[in-house]
């Protein structure tokens, strides 16, 4: 960018090509705010719901249900912790069913 | 006759005396022989005279043979130090305390202490490459038939569980568009490895229990005895699990015939009702009557043992087919 103070021949084409430089990126912006961020946005939401019900169906206790199989599942509880807190903060969150699936439609 | 011998029956018909008294007859036809008391009320130290342990032990004075009593307790409170030995090595410090709870609370629900019995008893089954004959001398009816139930549903439930797991890693992997690294990998995903091998563990004692075991019920000629004897055949039978024999226990002597006193008059009362719940048993029971041992006076202890086991009718012949450990 600091060397295009020059003036000359070459200037219109730098110009075209700074021009062409930024609108590709505009481009590549709104395709992916349009369609990529949200598609895998929408995937991510529906593995993390997954994930939930994975969990519940491990720790219902945890829900006060008994579970005949928690103590053959908190097993696993030492290689879950990423999903463990995830799946805590994503309960204390979660208001509603609409509201988890509105939340890809950015109003 | 199958490797893994069980008996069953309802509290208090003497099924430590029977298994006792068959693993006696194993022993002496030349099997290895060890015996396993799964009841938490374990009464196997009381017959052979002996304090008993968690792990095998010879037992004085009879070659062949040993004995142990599970203790669920104590696989429980290993089960637990085990998972939070891990849990030390894999989480940080902020997370220790929130997942150790539910951990803990994991190890006192109700079904915690029948997860260790079972988990117990297949490890027994797995590592018994050194005898020949494994007798189990098991709790009162329900929790055997629940205990047997077990691999069955832990099987299904295991297998629903790997599927949501894959199918949820499976989604963050199609969420990684370009070069984003996806949240989770199905390779060397330890929660699937851990999965498959409780699943595999599950399907051995499934397995094991349908191939190389054998049912035995204890029973006394007594109304309620027999009702539930009815209830756990039909009960095993469901699970796939066949009642092969039903020893009866506890039959009254009867009198002489010049004998017309009181406690005459009592016992010979008593020998009628019995001979009519035998009739029941060996009338309208699928499986024949193995054994018929009548009361002792004295404690079934040392030579009346042998003389026990000389009176069932159970063949102590090794396995056909041993059973390979790998399986």
């Amino acid at each position: 960018m600091s060397d295009a103070t020059d003036d000359g021949g070459g200037a219109l084409a730098d110009r075209i090509d700074r021009y062409l430089d930024a609108l590709r990126e505009w481009a590549a912006g709104l395709y992916h705010g349009l369609v990529t961020h949200p598609a895998y946005e929408k995937i991510e939401k529906e593995a993390e719901d997954l994930e939930d019900t994975f969990m519940l169906a491990c720790f219902p206790d945890a829900f006060g249900i008994p579970s005949p199989v928690s103590y053959y599942t908190a097993e696993l509880l030492p290689y879950l912790e990423d999903e463990f807190e995830a799946w805590e903060r994503r309960m204390w969150d979660r208001g509603s069913m609409l509201e988890r699936k509105g939340q890809q439609y950015h109003f | 006759m199958e490797k893994f011998v069980f008996f069953g029956g309802k509290g208090g018909v003497g099924k430590t005396t029977m298994s006792a008294a068959y693993s006696v007859k194993c022993a002496d036809a030349g099997l290895d022989t060890l015996v396993v008391s799964t009841d938490p009320a374990h009464s196997t130290s009381d017959v052979f005279d002996q304090e008993l342990g968690d792990e095998p032990q010879a037992v004085e004075g009879r070659d062949g043979l040993w004995a142990m009593e599970i203790d669920p307790d104590e696989e429980v409170e290993h089960h637990l130090m085990e998972t939070k030995r891990a849990l030390g090595d894999q989480v940080s410090a902020a997370l220790v305390n929130e997942i150790d709870r539910q951990i803990e609370m994991a190890h006192q629900t109700p079904g915690a202490y029948e997860a260790a019995l079972f988990d117990r008893f297949v490890d027994v089954m797995r590592s018994s490459d050194d005898f020949d004959r494994v007798v189990f001398d098991t709790s009162p009816t329900g929790g055997t038939l629940r205990l047997l139930g077990l691999p069955d549903f832990l099987e299904g439930w295991i297998d629903r569980l790997r599927r949501k797991r894959e199918k949820s890693i499976d989604l963050y992997e199609k969420a990684a568009i370009g070069n984003n690294e996806p949240r989770r990998v199905m390779d060397g995903d330890p929660i699937l490895a851990r999965l498959q091998e409780r699943k595999e563990f599950f399907e051995y004692a499934g397995e094991t229990l349908r191939e190389h075991a054998a049912f035995f019920l204890v029973v006394n000629p007594d109304e309620l005895s027999v009702r539930e004897t009815r209830r756990a055949a039909e009960g095993l039978a469901d699970r796939g699990l066949a009642v092969r024999g039903l020893a009866v226990n506890r039959l009254t002597p009867s009198p002489d015939d010049d004998e017309n006193g009181r406690g005459a008059r009592y016992l010979r009362d008593r020998v009628a009702t019995e001979r009519a719940h035998l009739r029941t048993l060996r009338e309208e029971f699928e499986q024949p009557v193995v054994a018929e041992i009548e009361t002792r006076v004295e404690e079934v202890k040392g030579d009346f043992l042998t003389e026990v086991a000389d009176e069932l009718d159970i063949e102590a012949a090794p396995p056909a087919t041993p059973p390979d450990g790998s399986a």
